[in-house]
């Protein structure tokens, strides 16, 4: 089986010192350790900012897609190959705000793919812009008087769109992230996993303390993951305390058929067809 | 042996599916057949038109004039009455109000009770179509037997009842024909014994089954015309073809299916026309610089922005070619028939997988949604090759990657799928060292670019050079890239009754234009370019790849494409004035309008 090391690269990740994202790298390859899946089975596929550099930083097969194009060709890998552990990975800016219809396409189809997006509530690599999480208020370099928007809202989205697997980490909390992040490689259906996530250089507001402050495990609170109606109310519940209540962890799961399943042609995956058509002439008698 | 006959009517009442069955008959009995639709936007109300040109010699494209025209409503004898040969007849509702419409002269003008014919017979006031067609093989005293057929084969499927009823329509309207018909109409033809076995089909659907002959697995597209029916079609087929077909959000999801597919190693392609292309134009690049292969097929239609959507142009040429930012190789295909819509179709796949490049390939509304007749394709015919692909490979250190993209003299590095042990690698958007980690050495970046760039030498090879319809040393010759070559090509023997020699060169293979292809261009004679665009585009393509500036260029950018009687007017003209003049404008006649007001009263 697997290990860490199976899934590590000799390059070392150019992000910001104590930047989130080298907490999600490790928490991904923890999980893939752990799940069992050989590298070269797992494909990682990114749009692009900063979270866009996964791939070359994880040891298994990799898409680098444009910005907000995470889930279009991750889903054509899964039609393709359903054998394949498919990982998502993105930004908030490249998620819900340029690959927002993306997003809310994908979980009407539940897919078996995971669907991790940096959520550091703001543009990084772009060097500090607004984002689609950005809190009402905050100063960003597009919005210096203030950002006018309400933020979106990903986890009542998800549930709200048919998600069937609904889960918040913090990159604060590498153990914590792992196990959701392997509940959702293991979840057979679309598991979206929204990680709080600072930005050390561009979010003054969003940082480590802000969260650990706030921050609380819903499995260590008796929340029942299977019921939709109280995964909403814990779903909406930062917004509504303004943020100073914020769970984490898995909010809502459900087994329901994916979308490869329902098709009668993925009996054996796409890439193990012989690729002699079938049904031609047939096709072509009905045309004289 | 020719005959052209047109269907008119409101959208909505069947005409068209009536028309493209009619023209099935004909192509069983032996004809050379061409359905040609027109219709405007919308679902019920305006004027849709469906036209059948027959020949017992091969043609290709529809003409500016009928034999019989049938109509349906009003608009139907205004918009058509002057398309009608002397001696022709213009069948229509007598139901309709007509008294101020002028009715054309030097023409047989038959009213239809149709109305009285339905109720006398029993049927459903649908069936009005069904009549106009006994009516009109009554007619030509063509036998009806292939027509009852083929109503049970279109509607056996809903019941046998309904199938009955048709069938007595039908009869219902060759036997009124007979009876009542006074005037003189002199074409009759019987099915010829010779033929049988052709096929009806349309460009989309030619490149529909040519996608899956190359072996293509999954297909994703977002509904617009005039590509949707290459969508409709695979969806309808995906099971019997054991093929995905998925309708996406958009267009970008659409291509970036196709792309995400294709790196997991099948074939796999996109449809969709200009606006639904816009939005796929950064994911080009993609393609081409992860090397992933794709297929897009793009059915033009006139621009910019939502403009005529039902009509057709070819003005999105140099669109296509340069589309996207930053510099890399592409392949433009262009089919001038259904034939090379189903074997240049099927050969986009290889060209893409053995390139590892985006290959578009170019329709226009004109081809994608006319019928033709044509010999069954031959899906043996067709050679799968898939490019370099690596399977078995040296193990990895760890740590290591695969070298995806390693710098070899033909540019192309071979290809590993995921599931591939000691393959991992990334796919990428960002430029790149040869073990696919991002890079921004300058050195590695200019070599990448001049890896990819070298494929073309490989790829010229295998371009062949435009094919020539006519006599090779003809004095004229009528050049013309992907639909056009249709109307080109009828014209010919138009001309040669004229006493005037010309040929067609025809290119299907559009970018890259090799070089070699200078000397067939120089050696011809006379030259007149046909391009449905208003700026000539091809024309700029093969001055500025090949040094090559023909006399004369005619465009058409009205909405429809060239008819044969224009090709054959614009190369008179040009000869007339030995190819001195430049630029020609063609535009369509006709008192057409989507919306008509004036059309509804005439005299009031």
């Amino acid at each position: 089986m697997a290990t860490l090391n199976d899934f590590t690269v000799k390059e070392k990740p150019q992000w910001c010192p104590g930047c989130g994202d080298f907490a999600i790298n490790l928490a991904i390859k923890n999980a893939l350790a752990q799940s069992g899946v050989e590298p070269q089975n797992a494909v990682i596929v990114s749009g692009i900012g900063c979270s866009g550099k996964m791939p070359h930083h994880v040891r298994a097969y990799g898409f680098e897609s444009l910005h907000g194009r995470v889930i279009p060709p991750a889903s054509g890998i899964r039609l393709a190959n359903q054998e394949l552990t498919v990982i998502g990975v993105g930004g908030d800016g490249d998620g819900y705000g340029i690959g927002m219809g993306h997003f809310i396409h994908v979980m009407r189809r539940n897919y078996d793919m995971t669907y991790i997006v940096h959520d550091n509530q703001v543009y990084g690599l772009t060097t500090g812009q607004t984002a689609p999480t950005t809190q009402k208020g905050m100063k960003t370099k597009s919005t210096p008087y203030g950002n006018l928007e309400e933020p979106v809202h990903p986890i009542p989205l998800a549930l709200t769109m048919g998600a069937t697997y609904v889960a918040r980490g913090f990159a604060g909390d590498i153990a914590h992230l792992t196990s959701i992040i392997l509940g959702g490689i293991k979840h057979k259906g679309f598991a979206l996993i929204d990680i709080l996530q600072p930005c050390v250089t561009f979010n003054k507001l969003n940082t480590y303390e802000y969260w650990k402050q706030r921050c609380y495990k819903l499995e260590e609170n008796g929340h029942d993951s299977t019921n939709h109606e109280k995964a909403l109310e814990k779903a909406n519940e930062d917004w509504k305390t303004n943020y100073d209540k914020i769970p984490i962890g898995l909010f809502f799961k459900e087994d329901k058929p994916t979308y490869e399943s329902e098709l009668p042609q993925l009996k054996v995956p796409l890439v193990k067809h012989d690729l002699k058509p079938v049904g031609l002439e047939e096709a072509m008698d009905e045309f004289i | 042996m020719e005959f052209t006959w047109m269907i008119g009517a409101e959208a909505g009442a069947g005409s068209m599916v009536t028309g493209r069955t009619l023209a099935k008959v004909f192509a069983r009995g032996g004809y050379h057949v061409i359905g040609y639709p027109e219709y405007p936007s919308l679902i019920r109300g305006g004027h849709n038109t469906y036209q059948i040109r027959l020949s017992d010699k091969k043609i290709h494209s529809p003409v500016k004039k009928n034999d019989v025209v049938v109509s349906l409503n009003r608009n139907g004898i205004i918009f058509n009455r002057d398309s009608i040969n002397k001696g022709g007849v213009l069948i229509y509702d007598s139901e309709l109000d007509v008294a101020d419409v002028k009715m054309p002269e030097g023409v047989n003008v038959f009213p239809v009770p149709l109305k009285q014919i339905v109720e006398q017979n029993g049927l459903d006031p649908r069936m009005a179509n069904t009549i106009t067609v006994g009516i009109s093989l009554g007619l030509i005293d063509y036998p009806m037997d292939d027509f009852f057929k083929l109503l049970e084969k279109e509607f056996s499927r809903k019941s046998k009842e309904i199938v009955d009823l048709n069938i007595k329509a039908a009869k219902a309207g060759y036997d009124y024909v007979k009876k009542n018909f006074k005037g003189h109409f002199p074409i009759k033809f019987k099915p010829m014994k010779n033929n049988g076995k052709k096929i009806v089909i349309g460009g989309n659907e030619a490149f529909a089954l040519g996608s899956v002959s190359g072996g293509v697995k999954m297909f994703a597209a977002y509904p617009m015309t005039p590509a949707s029916s290459v969508l409709h079609y695979l969806a309808e087929k995906e099971r019997d073809f054991n093929i995905v077909v998925k309708q996406t959000e958009d267009e970008i999801a659409a291509v970036e299916y196709a792309i995400g597919a294709a790196y997991a190693g099948v074939r796999a392609g996109t449809s969709t026309s200009g606006g639904g292309f816009s939005l796929m134009v950064e994911s080009l690049g993609l393609s081409a610089l992860s090397e992933t292969p794709v297929v897009v097929f793009l059915a033009q239609r006139p621009g910019p922005s939502t403009c005529m959507p039902t009509w057709t142009e070819q003005g999105d040429l140099r669109f296509a070619l340069h589309a996207s930012q930053g510099e890399f190789l592409r392949v433009i295909l262009a089919p001038g028939t259904v034939d090379e819509e189903f074997y240049l179709g099927a050969e986009a796949y290889n060209i893409a997988e053995k390139y590892q490049i985006p290959v578009i390939v170019m329709s226009d509304k004109f081809l994608s949604e006319s019928h033709f007749s044509a010999e069954r394709f031959e899906p043996g015919k067709v050679k799968i090759e898939r490019g370099e692909i690596a399977s078995k490979l040296k193990e990895l250190k760890p740590m290591e990657r695969f070298e995806r993209y390693k710098l070899t003299r033909s540019g192309i590095s071979p290809r590993v799928f995921p599931g591939t042990p000691n393959g991992m690698h990334v796919a990428t958007s960002y430029e790149h060292r040869e073990d696919s980690f991002s890079s921004e050495n300058f050195e590695m970046r200019a070599n990448m670019v001049d890896k990819r760039a070298r494929k073309q030498k490989l790829l010229e090879k295998e371009i062949p050079l435009p094919k020539i319809y006519g006599k090779k040393d003809a004095p004229i010759s009528i050049i013309c890239w992907g639909s056009q070559m249709l109307p080109a090509v009828d014209a010919l023997p138009m001309l040669e009754a004229k006493g005037i020699h010309a040929n067609v060169i025809h290119f299907s293979y559009i970018y890259p234009l090799p070089k070699k292809i200078r000397a067939m261009l120089k050696s011809a004679k006379n030259t007149l370019m046909i391009e449905n665009n208003s700026t000539a585009q091809f024309t700029g393509m093969l001055k500025e790849y090949l040094s090559f500036k023909p006399n004369v260029v005619a465009l058409k950018y009205d909405g429809k494409q060239f008819f044969p009687e224009e090709v054959t007017k614009v190369v008179e003209g040009a000869k007339a004035n030995n190819f001195k003049k430049k630029v020609v404008r063609v535009v369509d006649e006709g008192e057409y309008e989507y919306y008509n007001p004036a059309a509804y009263s005439e005299v009031r």
